[in-house]
This record gives C-alpha cells, sequence and structure tokens, in this order.
C-alpha cells in the first residue's frame, strides 16, 4: 500500500467513463452470447441459425450492443495502449480522430452485415 | 493538469513487480488479442451479406475443424482472462478490493478457470 501522485487520466474523462459503462455492457452482453451459442443452442453453427436468434428482438438488442460496445470498448482501449508510446500533441489528436472514423465504418460495416438477417 | 494525492495499491503498470504487474500485462496482451479477434469475427460474419448463404455455411464448416475449435477455447480463455481481471478492475475503481487487490485475483481467476472448464468440456464433444 502507499500513496501516490495520481494525474488526471491521459485519455479524458469520458473515454475513461465510457470504457466502464462498456465494460459492464460486454460482461452481461458476452454471458448471454457465448452462454446461449455455445453451451444452451449447441449444434453447427449455419446462416439459417443466425437467422433465427436475429428474427428475435432480444438477440437483435444484444447483438448491436455488442457491437457498439465492443467497438467502442476495443478501439478505446487500443488508444489507450497507443498513448503510452508516445502519441502525444497533435499526434493524440490525429490518433483520436482515426480511431473514431474506424469504430464509426466498423459499426455501419457491422450494421450492413447484418442487415439481410433482420430484413428476412 | 490536475493532481491529487490518492491511496492505491501495487496494481497496474504503476510499480513494475508482482501479482499487479502480471494482472496488468496479461490484461493488456489479452485486451489486443481480443481486438484483432472483435475485427475478424465482423470480417467472417458479414461473409453471409457479402458471399450469401452458401459461402457463409462452406464458411462455417471450415472453421469447425479441430484446429479452429482450440483456437475457439483459447479465444474464451482470453475473454475470461480479460473479463474476470476487469472485473477486479472496476470494483478497485469503486474502491472495493484495494488492499485485497491479490485475494481478489486469485479468486476471479478461480472463477473464471471454472467457466473455461466449461466451454472446454463443450468444444471437447466437436473435436472427438
Amino acid at each position: 500500500m502507499r500513496e501516490e501522485i495520481i494525474q488526471e487520466h491521459e485519455g479524458g474523462m469520458w473515454p475513461w467513463l465510457l470504457q466502464r459503462v462498456t465494460a459492464v455492457i460486454l460482461l452481461v452482453g458476452l454471458a448471454v452470447h457465448l452462454f446461449t451459442l455455445h453451451i444452451v443452442n449447441l449444434g453447427s453453427l449455419s446462416y439459417d441459425n443466425v437467422a433465427g436468434r436475429l428474427s428475435s428482438i432480444g438477440f437483435i438488442v444484444v447483438d448491436f450492443a455488442l457491437l457498439g460496445a465492443g467497438l467502442f470498448h476495443a478501439l478505446n482501449g487500443l488508444r489507450m495502449v497507443l498513448l503510452d508510446y508516445g502519441f502525444t500533441g497533435g499526434r493524440k489528436t490525429a490518433l483520436t480522430v482515426v480511431i473514431w472514423i474506424v469504430g464509426l465504418g466498423a459499426f455501419a460495416y457491422g450494421t450492413w452485415a447484418l442487415w439481410p438477417w433482420l430484413t428476412s | 493538469m490536475t493532481e491529487k494525492n490518492r491511496e492505491t495499491a501495487n496494481v497496474g503498470a504503476g510499480l513494475w513487480k508482482g501479482t499487479g504487474m502480471w494482472a496488468w500485462l496479461l490484461h493488456r496482451i489479452s485486451g489486443l488479442v481480443l481486438v484483432v479477434y472483435l475485427f475478424a469475427h465482423i470480417g467472417v460474419i458479414s461473409q453471409g451479406q457479402a458471399q450469401g448463404q452458401a459461402a457463409f455455411d462452406r464458411l462455417f464448416r471450415t472453421l469447425e475443424s479441430p484446429v479452429f475449435i482450440l483456437l475457439d477455447v483459447a479465444l474464451v480463455g482470453a475473454v475470461l482472462y480479460h473479463g474476470f481481471n476487469g472485473v477486479r478492475v472496476l470494483l478497485m475503481d469503486v474502491g472495493v478490493g484495494i488492499r485485497g487487490h491479490k485475494t481478489v485475483y486469485y479468486a476471479v481467476m478461480g472463477a473464471g478457470i471454472v467457466c473455461l472448464g466449461l466451454f472446454a468440456v463443450t468444444a471437447l464433444a466437436f473435436i472427438v
């Protein structure tokens, strides 16, 4: 046990808080995702399986929560790792902008990927 | 830059030794593995939209080979480590288990190993 100087979180207050919020969403969402897909609903994964799950609003909510929270948590986590390796000033801002573009792009791509199941 | 004194445990990269260091290092490594997996996962699932039902189902037959099942178990291990150690981090953020952080670490790791056992037994049915 020791006293130490805690500086303002390098990544910013909102990313810090959202990292915690998305962590809780992922703990619950991944427990549902992994348990229902691999323990309860055992069997070969297929296009029709996915369609069956995504016909229920519950799984649509879980899947989109996992997509959004997962991307935020993963990319902000990656950003926090990179901030330990010399991303300061303008480079830090550029990193944050690139991370957001990648994240929003991936969320759009993930939505497009699920679309045929959602609309069938 | 605001600064304030706060009581902390030897956790994270703050002090480069002991259980806290390993917990932090493994959290970071498993996190990076999971970032790569998340994008691979989105890429695989998107093949339904990109290439259609037949190609999607063919891809999943490939992903059921023993090598990929073993990789799945390793993946679940990474998820469980990151998740259970993450619970410990969240508890410390609200001031729980700072003094006893090593005890909490071993407790959550025990819970993680039990869960990994459940998934490993399930995975075994696909290999043998």
